[in-house]
Formats: structure tokens, sequence, C-alpha cells
């Protein structure tokens, strides 16, 4: 019945130990990669990870072993865990000031990005300096733009702004984006926040599947669905699990970076606008349609007649983003 | 009652008028205007016609010139000195008015110094921390002062206009200010008062053997070039060095040592590492203008000699040290909070004048004047 994300176990684990080192820290944030958040702690500690990082102050779990480096910024309206575990990120100048005396503190420098940070002519400013001494300061963060050949350019950056940084005090530089091996033209205390690259960096030892839970044959222009649209031919109306409950045909905006990107995201959404829309369901190798949009739980494809149905029970392949879908079992094979 | 005479008095005159009360704002002194060199300046004395040997009053007047006009907005910052517990405030102001409206004044600006609430360090710490006041004006206050009421309304009856709400810093002198009470205390119910972190630093700096000495007018260079080094940092706009030695020359020489000017140096292992400008006035003394490195925060100059400078104030029989303005934001979000928090550390109190009041002396030419002053 479920959407499960099967796992070859050993060769994901390979993985994990074959790029984890102890400069690196682990993220476990949002839905946990598709893993969930409860897995991947458990994986990094098993890993021997000492520190792990989180996206928000909701991710940190009840009593935590490790240290927890919470990578949204405090903010003053936020209720925030007690934990003398938690190191937190402060992106204002304000902050610094209102954030409990004695909190351990990363403050992140604000970058190309754009997103949080204070910027580097404010790195001198009396507040921050004068802030260094009330809290427990963890070192300097700074998050870079992602890939388009943007990790030269965020080693040029990363170097200047780290330079910028250890200037105002030596510490730990925590970084995100930056190609592993480069750490060490950065600084000479550099940790490196690797979520993507670390727990889906062997696609390969990653398998989605759906249960295919119904078949109906169809003919042209018969009524189905919800909407009760016509089919456009003879062929199969296939019932399987996966649908916008678990994240199926709900993706989030693709950033398309390239010329044919753009022009594949035109067509879809022509199709779009046509009514019809690539499942991401495989079967016979192909990416099938939807014959409605899909349901809360499940969704319905249409099969042309040219191709042998599969039989109730037998599992498929789709094609899902790993961090928007929320799998009902991650089997561990 | 009859309204008192005003006239134009000497400076000796006026700073004796000062060095007799038992505190003054350091900007009603004359050497005041010395330091306000651009400006037009005037020492104005009230006395009773039947004894105009004693003056009962006295205001230090800045003419502020009119862009294209001869006319001025005259203005007596923090002051004018007077029995601001008059029944009938009327006695000064008139005068007051009629005087500088012949002298060619198209408007009065003045800042009475009449407090109206006080808020406790341990009040504006909760208010903060709990965030639903973010303004300072909105938390209930831990004292009233029943001069203040008084005087805003004969103000008003007087024909003055209150002072506009601004955010942040407003143009004229703040509204908000940071006192740490002296009166009857000991240096140890100073320490007692301050938080731990003021505390811990004072403590840190002496281990590391910071040392605070007064300095002299050899050491205004020294000051200028931190105060320039701490202004590229905090990206304010420093005043040049010639209005620092002009400060220094005008007020630490005043007549009748009605002023108690100083510059305080806080060193270690030969570094200069904080510099300050303190002043005293009778009871009241100030930290003014303040100055710290950016090497070397871990030895904590700017706690040291912020110590030092409440110490000798206390020494000096002050009633009052005063960290000057904040604003009155106590919004997290705000970074102007940082000020407010760094002066709560010493534990004492912020305090609301009743700010800067205007008489429109030419209607005209005072609307065009705040139109010009808000369009700044």
């Amino acid at each position: 019945m479920p959407l499960v994300l099967h796992v070859d176990s050993d060769r994901w684990r390979d993985h994990l130990r074959s790029t984890w080192n102890a400069d690196i820290v682990p993220v476990a944030k949002g839905n946990g990669y598709g893993f969930g958040n409860h897995r991947l702690l458990a994986e990094a500690r098993a890993l021997g990870a000492r520190t792990v990082a989180v996206g928000t102050y909701f991710e940190v779990p009840a009593e935590p072993r490790e240290d927890i480096v919470v990578l949204s910024p405090w903010r003053p309206f936020l209720e925030v865990p007690q934990s003398r575990n938690v190191i937190h990120t402060v992106s204002r100048l304000a902050d610094l000031v209102s954030i409990p005396a004695g909190s351990r503190v990363l403050i992140e420098v604000m970058t190309s990005m754009r997103r949080h940070g204070i910027g580097a002519r404010e790195l001198r400013h009396t507040m921050l300096l004068n802030a260094l001494d009330r809290i427990r300061f963890e070192g300097w963060s700074l998050h870079f733009p992602m890939g388009a050949g943007g990790t030269s350019a965020n080693l040029r950056e990363a170097q200047q702004l780290a330079q910028a940084a250890l200037d105002v005090r030596k510490s730990t530089l925590w970084v995100s984006h930056v190609p592993a091996q480069k750490l060490a033209d950065i600084g000479d205390d550099v940790k490196l926040r690797m979520g993507t690259g670390l727990w889906l960096g062997d696609r390969g030892a990653l398998t989605v599947r759906a249960t295919v839970l119904d078949v109906h044959s169809v003919r042209r222009g018969e009524r189905v669905g919800y909407r009760q649209r016509r089919v456009s031919g003879d062929g199969h109306i296939l019932i399987v699990s996966g649908g916008t409950a678990h994240g199926v045909g709900l993706e989030a905006p693709t950033a398309a970076a390239t010329v044919r990107q753009r022009a594949i995201a035109m067509a879809k959404g022509s199709l779009d606008a046509a009514g019809m829309a690539l499942s991401p369901f495989t079967i016979e190798g192909k990416q099938r349609w939807f014959a409605e949009p899909p349901h809360m739980q499940a969704s319905m494809l249409f099969l042309p007649s040219a191709v042998a149905p599969p039989a109730v029970g037998d599992e498929i392949d789709l094609d899902v983003r790993y961090t928007t879908t929320n799998f009902d079992k991650v089997s561990m094979d | 009652m009859s309204d008192f005479s005003i006239r134009t008095i000497s400076a000796d005159e006026h700073a004796a008028y000062i060095a007799a009360q038992p505190a003054a704002s350091f900007l009603q002194t004359p050497g005041w205007a010395a330091v306000k060199s651009e400006w037009k300046a005037e020492s104005l004395g009230w006395y009773d016609p039947a004894n105009p040997a004693v003056l009962v009053g006295a205001g230090l007047v800045l003419y502020r010139q009119m862009p294209k006009v001869k006319r001025y907005l005259a203005y007596l910052p923090e002051g004018p000195v007077i029995d601001w517990d008059a029944i009938d405030l009327g006695q000064y102001l008139r005068p007051l008015a009629g005087h500088l409206s012949e002298a060619g004044a198209f408007g009065i600006r003045m800042g009475p110094p009449v407090a109206t609430r006080r808020w406790t360090a341990k009040t504006i710490k909760d208010a903060i921390a709990g965030g639903q006041q973010p303004r300072l004006g909105d938390v209930r206050p831990d004292v009233i002062e029943p001069s203040g009421a008084t005087v805003a309304d004969q103000l008003r009856k007087l024909g003055w206009k209150p002072p506009r709400l601004a955010e942040g810093f407003a143009a004229g002198q703040p509204q908000y200010v940071f006192q740490v009470p002296l009166a009857g205390r000991s240096q140890d119910d100073l320490l007692k008062g301050m938080n731990q972190l003021w505390r811990r630093n004072i403590k840190k700096a002496d281990k590391a053997g910071v040392e605070v000495s007064q300095g002299g007018p050899e050491d205004i260079k020294a000051f200028h070039q931190l105060y320039v080094e701490t202004a590229q940092r905090d990206h304010f706009t420093p005043r040049p060095l010639p209005y620092f030695e002009k400060m220094y020359a005008a007020m630490a020489n005043q007549p009748a040592g009605c002023c108690d000017f100083r510059i305080y140096n806080a060193h270690h292992e030969g570094d200069l590492v904080a510099s300050t400008i303190w002043v005293r006035v009778g009871g009241h003394s100030w930290y003014s203008y303040g100055a710290s490195s950016t090497a070397k925060r871990d030895v904590r100059g700017s706690n040291a000699i912020q110590w030092r400078m409440m110490s000798d104030a206390l020494a000096a029989g002050a009633s009052v040290y005063d960290l000057r303005g904040i604003t009155d934001t106590l919004d997290p979000n705000d970074p102007h909070v940082g000020l407010i928090q760094f002066k709560t550390g010493t534990g004492g109190e912020a305090v609301e004048y009743v700010g800067e009041w205007d008489l429109p002396l030419n209607k005209a030419l005072y609307t065009a004047f705040d139109l010009y002053m808000r369009r700044r």
C-alpha cells in the first residue's frame, strides 16, 4: 500500500563513512531528507559526529546528547530550548545584545546569499565587540549560494569574509556549500555543514517505490476520476499509492538554471495548461501521465493499451524530490 | 506676581551664578558658547527690579541663523537655569520672549531641565525581556515626578509647543537619558547596583592591569584618534579634532570654576584602550564622549574607565552620574536597544525629561523653519 523509500543500507552507509570526517557537521532538518531527522541523528552519532546542525528550534531533540547547532537565526520572539548543548546562530547586532549572557553563539556573516547575517562592514561594531565578551562565542557562520560555477566564486568570497571575521576574533569558521577538499584554503579551523551531499550523495543507494492498488481497463472517451474527465485513448487507469499528502505532484518551485531546463519547464507548463501533467511514476521505463491531479494518498494514472498493466500489489518506481516527500516508510534493505 | 526683568550679563556674572547653583547643565555654562562658536551667543540674567544686583536666574542663548534671512532661532540647550518649581513660570518666560523678540528671534527653543518620569534598571530589563512594550514611554514608570506635569501644563498655557515625538535621536538634546544616582551611596553600593557582567568586567580590567588616569589638554589628540576609530567601527560621522580642542579650552577654564571638565585615559601595557570626556557642574556629572580601541577588547578598558569616572564623580560630591542619551526603544529587534542595555548594566535609572519646547514669535518664519528642519 505505502510509498516506500528503499535504502541499500550497506551502500548508503559506505558512502556516509567515506564522506564524513571530523570537520563535517551533518545537517538534519526539514523532512530529514526523506529519512526523517530522528534516523539522521542516530546515523550521525554512529558516524562519530559530536555536533549536528538542525534547521529550526522545533527540530532540536528533547535531550540532545551532542552539540546541536540551530541554523535559523535566533530571534527575541522565539521559544528557545534551554539545553546547554544548543548552539545559536545570531545574525543581527541587536540580537547579540538581547540574547541571554553566556549563550553559546555562532555569529552569521552576511554573504552574497543575502539571506541572514551581519554585514562585513559591521563586524567591528562596538556592540559586536562587547558582545563577544558576554556570550560563549563558538565561531563565525558563513552560508554560500550553491552550484552554477558558484563554488570557485564561493571560495574567493569565503576567503575574503573569513579573513575579515578572523581579524575581529580568531575562532572556528562554519561554512556551507564549499567543496570539502577546499576547506584548508579558507582557514585552518573550518567546519563544513553538509546535508544533501552526505545523506543524498549516492542516489544509487536509494529507490522509491509505490504500490499498485487497483487497475481498471477504460475505453477512449470514458469519464474517470473526481473531475470526470474523458480519457484520451484506450488503456488502463491505475490507482497507485502516493498523493498530495506525501508531496507527490506538489513540486517545490524549480530553479531552472539553464535555457534547456527553462524550455522543458515551459513545455511542461503548456502541458499543465492543457490539463495534462506528467506524473513522477514510471512504468516500463517511462514516466506516465496523471489521469487527473493526485488525490490525498493515491494517484490515478493513465496507461495506454500498448503497455501491459502491472498487477494489483506490484511495486512501481517513481522519481521524487527526497526533501519534499513524506514517505510512509523508510526500508533499510 | 509681577514679572522679573531680564538683561544681558557678562560671562563672569553668568559663571558665578551657575557656580552657586546645586546643579545645572554644562550646556548652560558660558563656556559652551565658545564651543558653538558658529552661532552668536548671549548670557542672560533675570533679576527682581527691586534688587537688580541679585540674579534669580540665568540662561545661555545660542542664536541659530535661518537660511537667507537675518532672523534667528534662539536656542537654550537644557536650560534656562531658573526656578522651575515657580508658581508662575511666566514671570521668567514672558520677559525672555520679549527680549529675544527684540534681538531678532522668530522663535525660541528651550529644554527645561525638568524630569517627568523614572524607570529603574530592573523595570527596563523586565520590559525588554517581556518584549510587550516596544517604547519606554509605554512602560509603567517607577517614579512620576510631580513637577514634570506642572511645568508642561504651565508651558502649554503660556503658548509653548510641546516636543514632537521622534524616532531614534531627535535633532536637539535627548528627552530620555540614563543616570546613576550617587547621593547617599558608597562605592560598594554602586558596585552592588551593577549587573554581574559590569562587575565581572571591572574586575577583569583590574586583573589585566588596565590603568585609568586623568589626562590633560595634551591628550585630546590621542582621544580624537581613538574616537575616529570608534566612529569608523560604528558608522557615525566624527566631529573634527579642532571641535574638541576648542571644547577643552573653553570648558575647562571657565570663570568661577563653574565647570569641572576632564579627560580620562585607560591604558593597558602602554596602549590607549579607552578615552573619555567627563564633565561636572555642581552636583551633576556626565560621561559626555567616549572612545575605545578595536584591539584588546578583552581587557575591558571601557568598563574600567566608566568605573573610574563614576567613582570620581562620587568623590567630587556629585549626586548624579549621567550617561546621557538613550533612545526610548525597548524593541529587542532594534539595534539601539544595545545602548540602553549597556547603560542599564550600571544599575541606574532611565529618566524622561519634559523635552524641548518651542515658542513661535513670528508664525510664518517659525512654520518655514519647522518645515525645513523636518525635511532635512
